[in-house]
């Protein structure tokens, strides 16, 4: 039994190292800046490796990993602001040029970045971790330890926000325009 | 029907996120037969959706990869953006036009298609489905035989590359003298689909005329905003 458990964890602890890819893009989305991705990934893994034998449902490893960057990611930004309570983490701005540059960038993969990096942080990570990673409205709400009616208004209000930007505005000229 | 039912936008995007049970899925499936405002904001939804897995790539967990070697270019994207450009193409009223009833034949689609006589192109394919090749050519060579002077582009990604490997090609003749009769049809390969398959140790040798973009979904963006026509086969 002893046995069979060990062999449990070692296939976790492969899982997890396996992750770092997802972490890492996860965490360029929140953040859009690669070396911060980096390091907030790593130190992601680092957390999950030292706590492995806390995680006792292995399918529940996505939203356990993601729920440790989300932390990771919240300790960096209190590091720099002390101030900042859970409100005003979520509808913290991003330091990059937000949707004024829109307009400049021509490219689809830097304008839709953009867009979402001008997104509030708290939309910004409910609209990500869907998007790419696929998790359930419960899982992203376990992550970000917020209720999941939360979790449906932010995606509702970045999706709205994305389309604006990208699909919608005027000011900018829209990725995709109608044909006469 | 005219009992159409108010969706909130929540719904909406738990729709397009697969988080609604079979019936709620159902009631909305059915709404969108007959409210096109309704699949206008659902296509607008998974718009958006797929420009944010696009711009941030989908990696396959547990692979190191950088966004720009990511296939991401699944069935559900090509759908969803068929439905968005069919809608933004102003085609609401002809929804018709854009996909192919059960059992018309080829000529009577592009009959309909060509009566709103657009003269640039693009066809997308993404299927190796042998009628849906055929469906895509069938329409090039029908409507550059009505329209001389007609662009036309079949853009081949996914398995729908098969059309343009001269090994999986059943056509590759067709396509020869299609080339050789029309000077202004293009046979466009997805060059991200190409690096997949080498990536995945195949030979991806193509026919002669085929030219090889970038990524499908750039050259379908590219070509709808300079004023193309964009068809889903």
């Amino acid at each position: 039994m002893k046995w069979l458990q060990s062999r449990e964890q070692r296939e976790l602890v492969e899982q997890i190292k396996a992750s770092r890819a997802r972490l890492h893009r996860v965490a360029f989305a929140w953040c859009h800046d690669t070396a911060l991705a980096d390091d907030l990934a790593q130190e992601a893994l680092t957390h999950a490796l030292a706590k492995v034998e806390q995680l006792r449902e292995s399918e529940r490893l996505v939203s356990w990993l993601f729920a440790i960057l989300h932390r990771c990611w919240v300790d960096f930004l209190r590091a720099r602001r002390e101030d900042l309570d859970d409100e005003a983490l979520a509808e913290l701005p991003s330091d990059l040029p937000g949707p004024e540059a829109l307009a400049e960038r021509q490219e689809t993969v830097s304008r839709v970045r953009a867009a979402v990096a001008a997104l509030p942080l708290g939309q910004r990570q409910v609209v990500t971790l869907v998007d790419l990673e696929d998790l359930s409205y419960a899982e992203v709400a376990e992550v970000l330890a917020i209720p999941i009616g939360t979790v449906m208004s932010r995606l509702c209000r970045a999706r709205g926000s994305l389309r604006g930007l990208l699909l919608e505005s005027r000011a900018a000229q829209p990725l995709l325009r109608s044909v006469k | 029907m005219n009992d159409m039912k108010n969706f909130s936008d929540e719904r909406l995007n738990a729709f397009v996120d697969n988080q609604l049970g079979g019936q709620e899925c159902e009631e909305i499936l059915a709404a969108i037969a007959t409210d096109v405002e309704l699949g206008q904001r659902i296509s607008a939804l998974r718009s958006t959706k797929e420009l944010v897995r696009h711009a941030y790539g989908r990696a396959p967990a547990g692979q190191r990869v950088s966004w720009r070697q990511v296939p991401f270019w699944g069935g559900a994207l090509a759908a969803s953006l068929a439905l968005l450009f069919g809608m933004l193409m102003g085609w609401q009223g002809h929804h018709a036009a854009t996909a192919m009833e059960g059992g018309e034949s080829v000529a009577a689609w592009a009959a309909r298609l060509f009566a709103m006589e657009p003269t640039r192109i693009l066809i997308h394919l993404d299927s190796s489905r042998p009628e849906q090749m055929d469906a895509a050519l069938d329409l090039a060579d029908a409507y550059l035989a009505k329209t001389s002077n007609a662009r036309i582009e079949i853009i081949a990604n996914n398995t729908g590359l098969d059309l343009l490997r001269a090994r999986t090609t059943p056509y590759a003749r067709r396509i020869t003298e299609l080339k050789a009769h029309h000077q202004r049809v293009g046979f466009i390969a997805c060059g991200q689909t190409i690096s997949r398959l080498r990536g995945a140790g195949e030979d991806v040798a193509l026919v002669p005329e085929a030219v090889v973009t970038r990524t499908a979904i750039e050259h379908v963006a590219e070509r709808v905003q300079e004023g193309w026509t964009y068809l889903k086969i």
